[in-house]
């Protein structure tokens, strides 16, 4: 039995197999995640359009801490009964690995892309948690004209702009997170794979409380730790990439796997990692091995790094995660 | 939730001189026999008399620490100052102070309050039915910030000087304010349902005066601005339709606003809903 074919288990011809589902092999394997540090925060504008705007540009360059200081993404789409002002909103998710590195990047990227964008407002998403500042400091741009005002316990900041005021909350709270879920999709070809990590996404979207914070919530450069060159704290994972199959030390894939696409999960909870992560694996369950994506793999880092695991099996299973 | 001990004090009689009530609180007389409560001594006039001679007192049942009382208390000052937590319901009229730099809470009063009300409060709640005296949600003379924090609803009139100094908070006046409303507010909301007298917002620093009712009419040292305030005003609006009455029914369309003093520091506002 070869290695790849050691990481399936149950039998491979039995459609009820845990590692066999619609013809889609979901191999013995689990996802490898991480304690992060994470907020919630609700923008609010004139319609939805101008607050996705601000989202948008609020959760740019933030795919990966490796490099762009924090994780970020749209949560979903807010109906203005669900809004503090009243407004259609957008709940954005930001994770990083401190508390210290998150109020940096939280308030660089309210101040540069929200404060600046036509009609928005900002509001604290979560309600316990330790405040870190949302408006505190980016009041100062007011230069002496803003304005605080305390309603029902909550202070919010009003900063004179050109189209108005910018009303931000004081502070958001910040809450242990869990960040690094992933899934890997294993495709004939990258039409089956894009489809495939696109109706995924979709999926896990519906969950509450996760992002998939890649380019369309997906991933084609995934990484290993490390580098032969010293100065890089990542590389590309060779085990998953195609043109390496017949020539890295250890591949996953066969010949038939011409393209892989990752998902990464940031997750508010533990559960909420483990919902995103199975309804993306029945997503590509429902489609089934024809539709293109023949298997469904994890990244992991021996379990050795990060104390939340999500096996893909258990998952499938129901089963809580360890 | 479980039922706890609360205590009912019913007064027998007028007092021949005014008497400080301030330090008989929810929390202090909690754990105590009636004896013991009996025994609190208060000063009245200018000489001391125990509680018991003043007091019939009953034991209630309630969910948090209560104090109930009862009969007309026109001549008894200081009601609840500095309390930090319980209830304190009063069945009739209040002397001065209520509520004197009270931290949290409630104080409930069903009849009138005389001066001072609420004067440097910082927490909690006190909603009076009934009207209320000169300087409520203001300072003590000498004093540089009046009403600090918490919720001040007077469901009467209220009297002149209303808000004086006031720093953080919000004031619901159902009736009509005399002289000198918000007069040199330092920051918080007051809202208004009724008429406001004369000076209103007199050396207005900051903060926000809110006319549910009839506006009066702007001094000179007030001007209007014209951008859209429509994010806090639904805020605010918000928060106040929970007082009912002219409160729920402010327009959603954001109001009228005027900025001043302009005397002073001109950060203050006043927001005219019912104005065009």
């Amino acid at each position: 039995m070869s290695e790849f074919e050691s990481r399936q288990s149950g039998d491979a011809n039995s459609g009820n197999a845990p590692g066999l589902r619609n013809g889609v092999i979901i191999d013995d394997t689990f996802a490898e995640a991480f304690p992060m540090k994470a907020t919630r925060v609700l923008i609010t504008a004139h319609n939805e359009t101008w607050a996705r705007h601000a989202a948008v540009s609020m959760t740019g360059f933030a795919t990966s801490v490796i490099a762009c200081g924090c994780e970020a993404g749209i949560e979903r789409a807010l109906a203005t009964d669900e809004t503090p002002d009243g407004r259609p909103g957008v709940a954005v998710l930001l994770f990083a690995m401190s508390g210290k590195e998150l109020a940096k990047q939280l308030e660089r990227r309210v101040g540069q892309c929200v404060l600046t964008c036509p009609t928005t407002a900002i509001y604290a998403g979560l309600d316990e948690g330790e405040g870190i500042a949302l408006g505190r400091n980016l009041r100062f741009f007011g230069d002496g004209w803003q304005i605080s005002k305390m309603i029902d316990g909550v202070r919010y900041w009003r900063v004179p702009v050109m189209d108005g005021e910018f009303v931000a909350q004081e502070t958001t709270a910040v809450v242990k997170a869990v960040g690094g879920g992933n899934l890997l999709l294993l495709a004939r070809d990258t039409d089956s794979g894009l489809a495939g990590a696109e109706a995924a996404v979709e999926a896990m979207r519906a969950v509450p409380g996760v992002i998939m914070p890649f380019p369309g919530g997906v991933v084609r450069s995934g990484s290993k730790i490390g580098s032969k060159y010293a100065s890089l704290p990542a590389s590309t994972n060779e085990a998953f990439c195609p043109a390496l199959t017949p020539l890295a030390k250890h591949s996953e894939l066969d010949a038939d796997t011409r393209c892989v696409m990752e998902i990464v999960i940031d997750g508010l909870t533990e559960a909420g990692v483990s919902a995103a992560m199975r309804a993306g694996i029945e997503a590509i369950v429902g489609r089934g091995a024809a539709a293109g994506v023949t298997r469904i793999s994890a990244g992991n880092y021996g379990g050795k790094l990060g104390p939340f695991h999500f096996h893909l099996h258990k998952l499938l299973g129901g089963e809580r995660t360890a | 939730m479980s039922a706890t001990r609360g205590w009912s004090l019913r007064l027998r009689a007028q007092p021949d001189f005014r008497v400080d009530l301030g330090a008989v609180r929810p929390a202090t007389v909690a754990g105590m026999a009636a004896a013991d409560i009996a025994g609190i001594q208060v000063r009245h006039g200018n000489e001391m008399v125990a509680l018991g001679e003043l007091f019939d007192i009953a034991e209630v049942a309630c969910e948090k620490p209560e104090l109930r009382l009862e009969g007309d208390l026109s001549r008894f000052d200081a009601i609840g100052r500095g309390l930090d937590g319980g209830v304190l319901r009063i069945d009739g009229a209040v002397g001065d102070r209520l509520g004197l730099s009270m931290r949290a809470g409630e104080i409930r009063v069903l009849g009138r309050a005389g001066q001072l009300a609420g004067c440097e409060m910082a927490g909690g709640l006190i909603e009076i039915e009934g009207d209320v005296g000169d300087f409520a949600a203001g300072a003590l003379p000498g004093s540089m910030d009046g009403m600090r924090g918490g919720t001040l609803v007077v469901n009467g009139d209220v009297g002149a000087r209303c808000a004086d100094r006031m720093r953080r908070g919000t004031l619901i006046i159902r009736g009509d304010a005399g002289d000198f409303l918000a007069s040199r507010m330092v920051a918080g909301t007051v809202a208004l349902a009724g008429r406001a007298g004369a000076h209103c917002g007199c050396g207005m620093r900051r903060g926000t005066l809110v006319f549910a009712g009839t506006a009066p009419a702007a001094p000179s040292t007030f001007v209007a601005t014209h951008q859209d305030i429509v994010v806090f005003w639904t805020l605010l609006r918000r928060s106040l339709a929970y007082h009912g009455g002219p409160f729920a029914a402010l327009p959603v369309r954001a109001p009228r606003r005027l900025v001043g003093d302009l005397a002073v520091d001109g950060k203050g506002e006043w927001l005219l809903p019912h104005t065009d």
